[in-house]
């Protein structure tokens, strides 16, 4: 009678317990559809459009090496493009993400830091973040030709110089989603949110 | 129906029953105007009536709970909250088959707005065959304090998983919004 006693006593705290953790678990699954819920750069309706060729410009970086933005790439690599600047926070959060990107790619994707203003200030910016090896331009003409709004912003063009995808992103998320987007043939979010309803025939989503 | 319960199955029931309808009433006396609005969405009562039932459904549902929690009601008590449970569900099924799917139910929990769908119907239909079950009679047997911890045990993993039932209902609804209002 007491081990009964015992054991039942010992198992209305286990089932008290699960009950519990049940319920943490569901408000969790719940706070990751919340963060989960939009993930993809989003396009700006102005500037070259993903499928048109991206305006050829001859660059120096901060160091003074040629950097070429546009036109066939010899080395038949992508460029990705990311515009930042010194006094955005969200641009130092997407930085590493970005450099990651590129080792990742191994040798398939180069990487272009690109901003304007002072030189000086973008040199210290530079050396506080370990950007030294970097292609880091500055040159207002590149962002006036993309029309770039908001930081930080990244284009993604393929080894012919052509825009696959570009928007503005916010977390590595947003830069993992241009390369699938280069992936899957689909120029941004809104694109394949569009093909997905006209796939589901507009009806039952 | 025949046949008594044990008492502590009895007193988890009518405990439980009366836990729910105390937080029904509360949920909808804090949001008046959103229960009010929510009346008229069903579009069954006549519009005079309308602020008449939305002060009246809640001081029944509070009645109904404080009742269930005395002996010499509780039968009586469990008995109506299961006419109330059933007026909601056909009230729900009406409203369903004239094409109202997606309507605010008036019946969110503290999160808020849940939409009309069959489930609610089946959710309401479950709740009073459990409200029938706690009008049963129960058959008296000496308590021990073991019982005691049943109950407690009882009542806290049920309001647990309920709790859970709901969300993940409304997050299923979140998702199939999303999925549904992604493209516009």
């Amino acid at each position: 009678m007491q081990a009964l006693l015992v054991s039942n006593l010992l198992l209305w705290v286990v089932v008290v317990a699960l009950a519990g953790v049940v319920l943490a678990l569901v408000r969790q699954i719940g706070i990751l559809h919340e963060r989960v819920a939009p993930a993809g750069a989003l396009l700006g309706g102005e500037g070259p459009r993903p499928g048109e060729r991206a305006p050829e410009l001859l660059l120096a970086d901060l160091a003074g090496r040629p950097v070429r933005i546009g036109g066939p790439d010899p080395g038949g690599a992508s460029t990705l493009v990311l515009f930042v600047s010194p006094s955005c926070p969200v641009c130092k959060a997407v930085l590493p993400a970005a450099r990651s990107l590129r080792d990742a790619e191994a040798g398939r994707l180069r990487l272009v830091i690109a901003s304007d203003g002072p030189p000086s200030e973008h040199a210290a910016f530079a050396r506080e973040r370990g950007l030294g090896g970097e292609s880091y331009v500055l040159s207002t003409e590149l962002g006036l030709r993309y029309r770039v709004g908001s930081l930080p912003h990244a284009v993604l063009l393929d080894a012919e110089g052509v825009v696959r995808a570009r928007g503005l992103v916010n977390s590595r998320e947003h830069l993992e989603s241009l390369c699938e987007a280069r992936a899957r043939g689909v120029a941004s979010l809104q694109e394949y949110l569009a093909r997905e309803k006209r796939a589901a025939g507009g009806g039952e989503a | 129906m025949s046949g008594a319960l044990d008492p502590v199955v009895s007193a988890a029931l009518r405990l439980g029953l009366a836990g729910l309808l105390a937080a029904a009433a509360r949920h909808k006396l804090r949001g008046r105007a959103a229960f009010r609005a929510a009346l008229a969405g069903y579009g069954l009562a006549p519009e005079r009536a309308l602020p008449w039932l939305a002060a009246a459904l809640p001081a029944a549902e509070a009645a109904l709970a404080a009742a269930l929690l005395v002996p010499a009601s509780a039968r009586a008590a469990a008995l109506a909250a299961a006419a109330l449970l059933a007026g909601y569900a056909l009230a729900m099924a009406a409203a369903l088959a004239r094409g109202r799917r997606g309507i605010e139910c008036g019946c969110g929990g503290p999160a808020g707005s849940r939409a009309l769908g069959p489930h609610l119907v089946a959710r309401n239909a479950v709740l009073v065959a459990l409200a029938l079950a706690a009008a049963l009679p129960a058959a008296p047997r000496p308590l021990a304090w073991v019982d005691l911890v049943t109950l407690a045990g009882a009542l806290a993993s049920l309001a647990c998983l309920g709790a859970a039932a709901e969300l993940c209902v409304a997050q299923a609804a979140r998702g199939r919004e999303l999925r549904a209002g992604g493209g516009a």
